[in-house]
């Protein structure tokens, strides 16, 4: 084998190095650093690249895809004393590839370590409950925190999100107490309210209908009164009616009425259930001599004209006759 | 390996450069495409004249230095980069143009814009916050806004 021979295989591989050197595909979602002589040239981005061999030399290898990262789980003390486990999770996308290459070592442990400095801060600044509940107030303010101090390194921090708040095992059950006394708390009261309200419905229920008959009773009672006057009214008209009709004709008259209501009331007595034995005058000369009695006082307060007027009534027969018995002759008493 | 190009003769090289086109396709890294192509070369020349094995190997070695200019201008004139997602990877040029509600004032230059909810901190003329702002230039994650 000559010289010539072991040059050109030799040189055959050069080549084969010299383009696998100069050549190259950058592929989608990462930016490649290009240094001459170790300082930094130039980006590549995506595609086909071909670098100048020999002088060129690839860098670094960035992604630039948002990536994200763990920030570990750490203890931070709140502005109340209360210790809490805290970790969370960061977004971050480069968009520099140069600025991220070179102007921090080891980016990923730098941002982690900067947003736990900052968890620390913000949360330390804190009450318990507003650390609990104010979650994404954290957020934000961690955001614009880390945001910011990341910016010379060419990234931008998208997200940061607290994952886990873990308060210490007792400060969670006296939370857990605390929570449980005041759904009691409000459960007794809401009790007491619904008894209050079903005692004071019942109260003005009784009440309503304590009106409602007194109302009725007042109704029933000026009826009632109504209804007497009426009856008195009545009773004073028929007296009268009866009087003025003594005064114009025979006393005669009002003996028949007596004698009606005698008559009735008598056999209202026969009637009677518990009275079978009944001892009574019943010779009708005995009830028609008092009728007669009744007669003679009509005489002596109506006069001699009207006991002349009866007489001449009788004499005339213009006796009421609705069915029932003629009044017999009344004998004369004088 | 002498004997071996000497049995085969002049297919050597257009067996070579087929066998190379292959390992590109099952190993990506598009140089072994060009020793093909320039393997291919050789072969088809060996068949009009035929010099000596090391002067075969010269040549695979200039054609395969001269593919790469070749390529790449052939590359830059013809395959015009048409992707469907300009924006890939590259989030802060896909909103320039678009309005935005200022959400802290532009003091001294900077101030900072809710977009997709999270904060970018833009640059322009001081404005006050809540009025709306145009972005109109992205350079990495600084985006600049005029008024809009």
């Amino acid at each position: 084998m000559s010289g010539f021979d072991v040059f050109a295989i030799l040189l055959v591989l050069l080549v084969i190095v010299t383009l696998y050197s100069g050549v190259k595909t950058v592929p989608q979602g990462f930016d490649w650093t290009v240094e001459r002589f170790g300082k930094y040239t130039g980006t590549l981005s995506p595609g086909l690249n071909i670098i100048v061999p020999f002088f060129d030399r690839i860098g670094r290898k960035i992604n630039m895809m948002e990536q994200v990262i763990d920030i570990p789980e750490q203890e931070v003390i709140t502005k109340d004393n209360a210790t809490v486990t805290v970790d969370g999770v960061a977004f971050y996308q480069v968009f520099d590839a140069a600025k991220a290459s070179y102007e921090v070592a080891n980016l990923n442990q730098a941002i982690v370590t900067l947003t736990m400095t900052n968890i620390r801060s913000v949360m330390g600044a804190m009450d318990l409950d507003q650390v609990l509940s104010h979650r994404d107030e954290i957020n934000e303010r961690l955001l614009r925190v880390v945001d910011a101090a990341v910016s010379p390194w060419g990234l931008k921090v998208n997200r940061i999100e607290i994952k886990d708040i873990v308060p210490p095992a007792d400060l969670v059950e006296a939370m857990g107490r605390q929570m449980k006394a005041e759904r009691v708390k409000r459960a007794d009261i809401l009790q007491a309210e619904g008894q209050r309200q079903s005692e004071i419905l019942r109260a003005e229920g009784a009440k309503q209908s304590q009106i409602l008959q007194a109302e009725g009773r007042r109704e029933s009672a000026f009826l009632d009164a109504q209804a007497r006057e009426r009856a008195a009214e009545a009773e004073a008209k028929a007296t009268q009616m009866v009087s003025d009709a003594i005064s114009k004709g025979d006393v005669a008259a009002l003996n028949y009425f007596i004698a009606d209501k005698y008559i009735k009331a008598f056999g209202q007595l026969a009637d009677s259930p518990n009275q079978k034995v009944i001892m009574l005058p019943l010779e009708a000369t005995g009830m028609l001599a008092s009728l007669a009695g009744i007669g003679e006082i009509a005489k002596a307060t109506f006069g001699e004209s009207s006991a002349s007027a009866v007489a001449a009534a009788r004499r005339g027969g213009s006796v009421p006759s609705a069915g029932t018995p003629p009044a017999p002759p009344v004998p004369p008493r004088t | 390996m002498s004997d071996m190009f000497v049995t085969l003769g002049t297919w050597n090289w257009l067996i070579f450069g087929v066998l190379l086109m292959a390992l590109e396709l099952l190993a990506p890294g598009i140089f072994l495409f060009w020793l093909g192509l320039a393997a291919l070369l050789v072969g088809l020349i060996s068949f009009v004249t035929t010099p000596g094995w090391q002067l075969q190997i010269l040549m695979f070695a200039l054609f395969a230095i001269a593919a790469v200019p070749l390529w790449r201008r052939l590359a830059r004139t013809n395959a015009a980069p048409s992707q469907d997602n300009p924006f890939l990877n590259r989030r802060s040029a896909a909103l320039v143009g678009r309005v935005f509600t200022l959400e802290k004032p532009i003091i001294d230059g900077n101030g900072t814009v809710r977009i997709d909810d999270t904060v970018w901190r833009v640059a322009g003329p001081d404005t006050p916050a809540g009025s709306r702002v145009r972005i109109v230039q992205a350079d990495g994650a600084h985006l600049t806004v005029t008024a809009a």
